[in-house]
């Protein structure tokens, strides 16, 4: 396949949840997609992998900063040459995602990242123990959203 | 029978975090039944320093300093990944010579990484020989890439819009026969991997990972090519002066280990090949493009082929003097689990060389720092400063 009939297939499957999806293509290779309903993030990751399409590069965690009280997650799929971003936003508390674990097997580590830097949860993740944080690290603090303050890692009751 | 009623116990063997498989953290669990292997458990971030949180911290020029030190083995790849994804960013392009004098080092790291991997990898084996001779031979890259950027590990060639460092002509003579030197070694090497019975019986058949099964976990890089899934971005997706000077993709169907270390060895013989091709048609021109001083607002991917497989960068620029937002996913992460699931079912033996299999840094997965005081055992953050202070003071203290 080369990075035309990507597109087309990619184009067309985000079409294909046109209800639920906005797509801009910023360049010839990349396809942004913006996943507006979160139950249909996995049907088309499975879309995407279905086609062969599922090259799943990394999970990206956006802290959109206090004023938004969002934070955005982008799901890199990268076949060959093309960038395939499925974009879906969650709420900064409280906020779960579905897991793709399942369905890529990759996905479990940098769903356990996303959950120990952002604090979000994933639904079905079987293993949601600490992947990189050290076990002494306290609970509720998620070190990379904007407002982590380093400090909480020195005050007494910062520490396990 | 009253045995088969019985459920057998697990037992659990814990390797790492110290020196695992190789001279780096991470700790893993087998669960074994005997000596077969039943069960695996990873435990990362021994080594993790908050890099992509200090990154949001630095200006777009500190950073290609911090994200050099990500890997201190494919250093250059990081960097480089960085200042093209900065430069994609802002809208500039590295002239042509720049762009071959970064492929030419990306090469040379290659050849250095390849050769350390061989090394330790052999030792895992318990072929030290092995293991002497391809470190002995490692130095003469070093070398190499001393004498063109004059570092031998943080080589520090890339700037933003383009390379601090040229290659004369005395320096392209000496490179070509370091490289002589190397392939002639390389030969010996694969003539051995490949015919050396008791080393054979530590690699043929072990290990084994099917197309299928590499693309499904999403292995990259050299462990996926010696499973035959044709991924190399090198070729996929040409980055800096790959499209001037294109590479073979090197595969192999087995999917064991000995495909593993042929894949690798054979990729050696490609970057003789490329950097030779290099020399011989280095484009005339400036070394470096302006940059602007802040970065226009944006969003940029750059994925690279390393040593070990796909870097994936992800800049968020807001338009500032700092990146919002930069994501490193390095290639192990990717092998690792992949490798971990092939563990199971065999030998505990064979452990060890499994992982090395798929040339391990651990580095490059994790990038926190805690840091732990010395003097009270009590955990503290220290800033760059007091860090900077304490090291200049306790150097100053040893020398009395």
């Amino acid at each position: 396949m080369n990075t035309e009939e990507i597109m087309n297939l990619a184009n067309g499957i985000a079409h294909a949840w046109d209800w639920a999806t906005e797509t801009s293509q910023p360049r010839p290779n990349h396809l942004d997609v913006t996943v507006k309903q979160l139950k249909e993030l996995l049907p088309i990751a499975v879309g995407l992998r279905v086609k062969r399409l599922g090259q799943l590069s990394a999970i990206v965690g956006l802290d959109l900063g206090l004023e938004a009280n969002e934070i955005e997650v982008l799901y890199h799929f990268c076949p060959g040459e093309a960038e395939i971003v499925l974009r879906v936003r969650v709420p900064r508390q409280g906020g779960e995602l579905p897991t793709l674990s399942e369905v890529f097997p990759i996905a479990e580590v940098f769903e356990r990242e996303l959950h120990e830097m952002y604090g979000i949860e994933i639904a079905g993740l079987r293993n949601t123990e600490r992947l990189y944080l050290p076990e002494n690290w306290p609970a509720g603090v998620y070190p990379m959203l904007k407002d982590f303050d380093p400090k909480v890692l020195s005050e007494p009751e910062g520490k396990a | 029978m009253a045995e088969t009623n019985v459920t057998p116990k697990r037992f659990t063997i814990p390797i790492g975090p110290q020196h695992p498989a190789l001279k780096e953290p991470g700790h893993f669990q087998f669960t074994v039944d005997g000596e077969i292997v039943t069960g695996a458990y990873v435990r990362l971030g021994y080594a993790h320093r908050g890099i992509e949180k200090a990154a949001e911290e630095r200006n777009w020029i500190q950073n290609l300093y911090l994200l050099e030190r990500v890997c201190g083995i494919c250093s250059h790849v990081h960097a480089l990944a960085y200042c093209l994804a900065v430069e994609k960013l802002a809208n500039v392009e590295a002239p042509p010579r720049a762009q071959a004098i970064r492929v030419l080092v990306a090469e040379l790291e290659r050849i250095h990484s390849h050769f350390l991997w061989m090394g330790v990898s052999a030792h895992e084996a318990g072929f030290d020989t092995l293991f002497m001779y391809s470190w002995r031979d490692r130095e003469t890259v070093m070398d190499l890439l001393e004498g063109l950027t004059g570092n031998r590990v943080n080589y520090s060639a890339n700037q933003l819009g383009g390379v601090k460092c040229d290659v004369d002509a005395a320096q392209a003579d000496s490179i070509r026969k370091g490289l002589e030197f190397l392939e002639e070694r390389t030969h010996h090497y694969l003539n051995v991997i490949s015919h050396d019975t008791s080393f054979l019986q530590r690699t043929r058949g072990i290990g084994v990972m099917t197309r299928a099964q590499a693309e499904v976990m999403g292995a990259i890089g050299p462990t996926a090519r010696a499973s035959n899934v044709a991924r190399d971005l090198r070729v996929e997706a040409p980055y800096a002066a790959y499209k001037t000077f294109p590479v073979k993709v090197v595969l192999d169907e087995r999917g064991d280990l000995e495909a593993r270390f042929e894949v690798r060895i054979k990729e050696l013989f490609e970057s003789f090949r490329l950097i030779r091709e290099i020399l011989e048609a280095l484009p005339e021109g400036e070394l470096v493009a302006r940059m602007p001083r802040r970065i226009p607002a944006g969003e940029a991917i750059m994925r690279l082929e390393a040593p070990r497989g796909e870097v994936f960068y992800y800049i968020r620029s807001g338009g500032g003097d700092k990146p919002e937002r930069l994501k490193v996913r390095t290639p192990t992460i990717c092998n690792l689990t992949s490798v971990v699931r092939l563990a199971v079912g065999h030998q505990l033996a064979d452990v060890p060389m499994i992982l090395a299999g798929i040339d391990p840094c651990f580095s490059c997965n994790d990038r926190m720092v805690q840091v732990t005081a010395a003097d009270n055992g009590s955990e503290k953050l220290m800033t760059w400063e007091e860090l900077r202070k304490y090291g200049i003071d306790f150097y100053r203290r040893q020398a009395k």
